[in-house]
């Protein structure tokens, strides 16, 4: 699924001035199975990207295709099958329910999409080091922790493009690793593609082509 | 999983408090429904004559024995009782103008002939089958409705003749006779009962038959109207009573008395019935609250989740079966309470005399399912809204 984005300006980033190379007022395409990094200093829009981007925000000036095709024209219907069959996400906020343990928060996803057994989110956690915590509760986990079955969260779904909001942000180096090795992994095997937001540090991963805000 | 999420953590006072209330007032619904309509059904199908009718005549006193007071009715004064809102009909009983006789005519009866008054009323009045009820010239038989006086009356004499007495079903196989006459000439003409009231002193025909003889036998100027049938809206007894007063009219008062009594009745389960209805509002409007309730406070979940790639659909379902569950539970139990209710307080009328009918009034069903589709049409629009609310946040 090839994502374009033609002269987009959120409303809040308006009154700020972009440069020619940020992806703010110019044409933009995000080519199918391609690992981007969106590199930026906070406070220029990287969330704002991923709100944009899944149809969450509609506060811009410009449009986002998905194929051809305006988000703002997509039915509760059409969001729906793209949120689980095409479009996977990590949220800065990690968006998981803290009074549900990370079993509960993990099958929630699956259930949807029955993508994993029981026994391979097990092994996904204990591949991130965190398979003790299957049966307790997200809100006492550590952000790292969260960050971590969020990842897992967002894998456990057929997907073509999956958004990542700055993921690693509580992470150290080595699980940051684990993490994206992880990740790697799943979107070769689906032929799909990422985006990935940072503040600039590129995890020693090889991407394809980095855009800026 | 789902219901898990959306459901933890509730304040399950508030539910409690809104259970009870719908639950008390589901049962006083149905309870005051079901009792309302078996009290304006009481007696009827019992006497012949339609529910809420009167038969009324002039209150004799000195001045009419005096010949200075009408005891008849002008015409202008049934328009008048027609212009009230309490009373839906006005007809006059007509009377027979030529002299008649009646008389069993069955080798299997005793001889017995009388002169009789015959009187009739307007069809409309009669809770009797049109096809029943006709006669025209030529015709060999009469239908006709006796006064049970009457029957009593027969009883009585075919007793004192050593004769078995009759029912009520087999002195309608019984075959009688009128001899209609004037100073001229006369005629007979077989007559057979259709049925009988309490109500009436005479003998009740067909119009059709009390026109042939007052036109064919009449022996002198139009009888004079002294009697007229009154047909009271529901529940208004009263008013109809204060105007007959208020006019010097009387009627029989065992007519009065039911009526009365109905009326009062009526009045005083109407007012338990609107009471009822504003319970039962009052608390489904706490029920939707408090799913308003659970939706702001799951609005995180629910946002979180239509994010995931759960439909909106999916979990407005979600809402909007646990809350027609527990409105479902509500109803049933409140119609398993009224019937409890029912069977104490069919036993406690049928032991004071009182003949209501024991079947669950259809009225009564009704209001159930018309409160439950009404609170499950406004659950599912509060869950659509507070869903939709957070689709487009």
């Amino acid at each position: 699924m090839k994502i374009t984005l033609k002269q987009v300006m959120p409303h809040p980033l308006s009154s700020i001035k972009h440069g020619t190379e940020s992806i703010w007022g110019n044409d933009v395409v995000l080519e199918p199975g391609k690992k981007i990094m969106l590199n930026a200093a906070s406070g220029k829009g990287k969330s704002t990207f991923t709100s944009t981007v899944l149809g969450l925000r509609h506060d811009y000036a410009g449009v986002i295709a998905y194929d051809g095709k305006d988000v703002k024209a997509f039915t509760p219907d059409e969001w729906t099958e793209l949120r689980k069959k095409k479009l996977a996400v990590v949220f800065q906020d990690l968006q998981l329910f803290p009074s549900l343990t990370v079993k509960e928060n993990l099958l929630i996803k699956n259930t949807l999409t029955n993508c994993f057994s029981e026994a391979e989110l097990i092994s996904q956690l204990d591949q991130l080091g965190i398979a003790d915590k299957w049966e307790q509760k997200c809100g006492i986990l550590s952000m790292g922790q969260q960050q971590r079955v969020a990842i897992i969260r967002a894998l456990a779904q057929p997907y073509e493009w999956l958004i990542m909001d700055e993921p690693f942000s509580h992470l150290d180096e080595v699980n940051t690793q684990l993490c994206m090795k992880m990740i790697h992994q799943r979107t070769n095997d689906l032929g799909a593609g990422f985006v990935l937001t940072s503040l600039g540090d590129d995890h020693q991963f090889s991407f394809d082509y980095t855009l800026n805000l | 999983m789902l219901q898990q999420l959306l459901f933890r953590n509730q304040d399950k006072k508030q539910l409690i408090i809104a259970i009870v209330g719908s639950f008390l007032g589901i049962t006083f619904l149905v309870t005051s429904i079901h009792y309302l309509v078996k009290v304006n059904e009481f007696g009827r199908g019992t006497e012949i004559l339609g529910p809420n009718t009167l038969i009324v005549q002039k209150r004799v006193n000195s001045g009419a024995v005096l010949g200075m007071a009408r005891t008849d009715f002008s015409e202008s004064e049934i328009e008048n009782m027609k212009k009230e809102k309490f009373i839906s009909d006005v007809k006059p009983v007509l009377s027979n103008n030529f002299d008649v006789s009646f008389q069993t005519d069955d080798p299997h009866v005793p001889y017995f002939r009388s002169d009789v008054f015959i009187q009739t009323v307007d069809p409309a009045f009669l809770d009797v089958k049109s096809d029943k009820w006709h006669w025209k010239e030529g015709d060999t038989l009469v239908p006709i409705i006796l006064p049970r006086d009457f029957l009593v009356m027969l009883n009585t004499f075919m007793s004192a003749s050593g004769i078995p007495q009759v029912s009520d079903d087999l002195a309608k196989e019984i075959q009688f006779k009128f001899t209609i006459r004037n100073n001229e000439k006369k005629e007979f003409i077989g007559a057979r009962i259709i049925g009988f009231t309490n109500e009436v002193a005479s003998i009740l025909v067909p119009q059709s038959f009390m026109e042939y003889g007052n036109t064919h036998f009449a022996l002198g100027a139009d009888k004079k109207i002294t009697q007229i049938m009154i047909s009271g809206e529901e529940n208004e007894f009263g008013l109809v009573e204060q105007y007959l007063t208020k006019h010097g009219l009387e009627s029989k008062n065992s007519q009065m008395v039911v009526g009365r009594l109905k009326s009062i009745i009526s009045t005083l389960i109407l007012v338990i019935l609107g009471i009822s209805v504003i319970a039962v509002f009052v608390s489904c409007l706490v029920l939707i609250q408090y799913l308003q309730l659970l939706m702001s406070r799951n609005a995180y979940e629910v946002r979180t989740l239509i994010r995931m790639g759960y439909h909106p659909k999916l979990i407005i379902r979600s809402f909007f079966l646990y809350f027609i569950k527990i409105f479902g539970i509500i109803t049933f139990f409140g119609f398993t309470v009224f019937f409890g209710f029912k069977l104490i307080l069919d036993g406690v009328f049928s032991d004071g005399g009182l003949a209501l009918s024991t079947s669950v009034s259809f009225y009564g069903i009704l209001s159930l399912i018309i409160a439950y589709v009404l609170f499950a049409v406004a659950s599912y629009q509060t869950a659509k809204k507070g869903v939709f609310k957070e689709y487009f946040s």
